[in-house]
């Protein structure tokens, strides 16, 4: 059975040892994000901040709650004792099931996250304890682990993404999307109507929900009926107060309102998920709050995002791997694994493959870069033969270092598209949103003669004869090695 | 004890000192951003009676030394709707 609720998925975290209650108060200025983002890079459990200063009780905060891949196991139900190479792959295939075989929502009529009802001038987002999660950002993030939920202007198209969002006061929040995302391309449909943009931010829902909201779901496929695919039951809705928009109907918060048209206030910076806060404080656009539900005892979500690992990184790198190897194998590569870097922030992809012809690095980068899922990633591609393991960082290094021509096998891309976020951009590229790639081609030139020219590698599994490697590990123990 | 509050810019040339000047300003107890009329120096004996004004660069690396700020006039929160 998927989980129902966020609480169904704490209770199973805490049994499992992934979950620690915070009992001391923690101040939301600054000290419970730096929990958080410690907690993120050593990889310790997620903390559940229950005494947050200035608020009662009642009010509490999660942490990330998706961030390594044993946590996303338990969230997909999925098995989590798996070697890492097993668990990423099988992780592809449970959201590749998703795609294939979509579940629609099912509209129920009650739910708990009406418990609660604000509206008009009773709106108030400083209700919630909100999180200043880095030093030096813009303001108080209440949108770090949620869906934004929106409808096409002129289709049925209904998009469940994640998109920061910053308080600016108590009915107003601000925030970025990048040119590419599925939000951004309704918003310009809106925007060029001067038409308002009904928005519903979905907080504290099933992990399902969250995970796919981070990933590159195909254009014009609604997430929910995916979230539905995977989780194999429908996810119930429920409509919301003053938008015709539908949100998950055990949601902790649901806040309701507009995008304004044409609207433009200062947000950001944010230390975002490429480790950095490379982009600055500059007007982006604004939500008009009209409306906010909660149930009792709401359970707001953040997510410290910075240097991995984080929540995005995890989930966003299997959808896309998963992506990405669905087009190459769509476009005839005769591709062996894909494994998006986790700990690259998304930026590194490697994908090892047979090498039939001539320059198949090249086929396989401009697939990857025409890949949907490369609208935020994967802007540097490694390709290497079959006989690397792209899951084992070690092999990757030594591949990259040793079979990577320093002018043969780099190939720069200048004036790709990009966003504004990517660190080694200069500040006029980050501003216009352009970006350059860059393919790393490790596979062995398959003009070279094999006997001459291509170097033997000398390693145990490769350059003695399998009798004789089968006879080491056989006598390994009498030879007076432990393993 | 004087108020507290911050501002965002790329450069500290943008700052004019001594004279009445509309700048976006954080309160650094809330964090919400108004704009105001106001006077500021990098010296608080020229602002004797001012507030705490620190500087953040547009990608939030703060300005080691605060400046002083007298804020004149609230404009507002800058957001039309």
């Amino acid at each position: 059975m998927p989980f129902s609720d966020l609480r169904e998925y704490i209770s199973k975290l805490e049994k499992m040892g992934e979950l620690v209650r915070v009992k001391k108060e923690v101040d939301w200025n600054l000290e419970a994000g730096a929990i958080a983002r410690r907690c993120n890079e050593i990889e310790a459990p997620i903390p559940y901040f229950e005494k947050i200063k200035g608020y009662s009780k009642e009010f509490t905060v999660l942490g990330d709650i998706i961030n390594t891949l044993k946590r996303l196991s338990i969230a997909m139900e999925q098995p989590t004792d798996l070697p890492y190479a097993e668990m990423y792959r099988n992780l592809m295939q449970v959201y590749l099931s998703g795609i294939e075989h979509p579940i629609k929502p099912r509209v129920v009529k009650t739910g708990p996250c009406k418990e609660n009802i604000m509206k008009g001038n009773d709106v108030n987002l400083y209700k919630f304890p909100s999180l200043m999660l880095h030093d030096g950002d813009g303001g108080r993030y209440i949108g770090t682990a949620h869906t934004v939920i929106t409808k096409d202007f002129d289709s049925g198209w209904v998009n469940w993404g994640c998109y920061r969002q910053m308080i600016h006061n108590r009915n107003h929040l601000g925030g970025y999307v990048a040119p590419p995302r599925d939000m951004a391309i309704m918003l310009r449909k809106y925007e060029e109507r001067n038409k308002p943009m009904e928005f519903a931010i979905a907080m504290g829902t099933d992990p399902v929900v969250f995970a796919v909201g981070i990933s590159p779901v195909p254009y014009k496929i609604n997430e929910v009926d995916v979230i539905g695919g995977i989780r194999k039951e429908p996810v119930d809705v429920i409509k919301c107060e003053t938008v015709d928009l539908m949100v998950p109907a055990t949601s902790e918060i649901v806040i309701e309102g507009h995008v304004l048209p044409g609207v433009r206030v200062d947000e950001g910076p944010f230390g975002e998920y490429t480790g950095y806060r490379a982009s600055p404080r500059a007007p982006r656009l604004v939500y008009k709050v009209d409306c906010i539900t909660h149930r009792n005892s709401p359970i707001l979500t953040a997510v410290c995002e910075g240097a991995p690992v984080d929540s995005g990184h995890v989930a966003n790198s299997i959808a896309r791997a998963a992506t990405i190897r669905t087009d190459l194998v769509n476009a005839g590569i005769p591709v062996v694994d894909v494994h998006v870097v986790i700990r690259s922030s998304g930026f590194l992809t490697v994908v090892s493959t047979k090498t039939p012809y001539s320059n198949i690095a090249h086929r396989i980068a401009s697939v990857v870069w025409g890949s949907r899922a490369a609208q935020s990633g994967s802007h540097k591609v490694m390709v290497v033969n079959d006989d690397i393991d792209p899951f084992n960082i070690d092999e990757v290094v030594h591949a990259f270092a040793t079979k990577c021509h320093p002018v043969r096998g780099h190939h720069a891309v200048p004036n790709a598209a990009g966003h504004p976020l990517v660190p080694y951009q200069n500040l006029e590229e980050r501003l216009w949103a352009k970006n350059s790639l860059m393919l790393y081609d490790c596979t062995w030139p398959i003009d070279w003669p094999v006997e001459i020219a291509i170097p033997p590698k000398a390693s145990f599994n490769s350059i003695y004869p399998k009798e004789l490697q089968d006879k080491v590990l056989a006598n390994w123990k009498n030879y007076g090695f432990r393993e | 004890m004087a108020a507290e509050y911050d501002t965002f810019v790329n450069t500290l040339d943008e700052l004019k000192q001594g004279e009445e000047i509309e700048l976006k300003v954080r309160d650094t107890a809330t964090f919400e951003t108004r704009i105001v009329k106001a006077i500021i120096s990098s010296t608080k004996s020229k602002l004797p009676d001012g507030d705490v004004l620190w500087i953040r660069f547009s990608r939030g690396l703060l300005h080691k030394e605060p400046w002083a700020i007298k804020i004149i006039a609230d404009l507002g929160d800058g957001i039309s709707s």
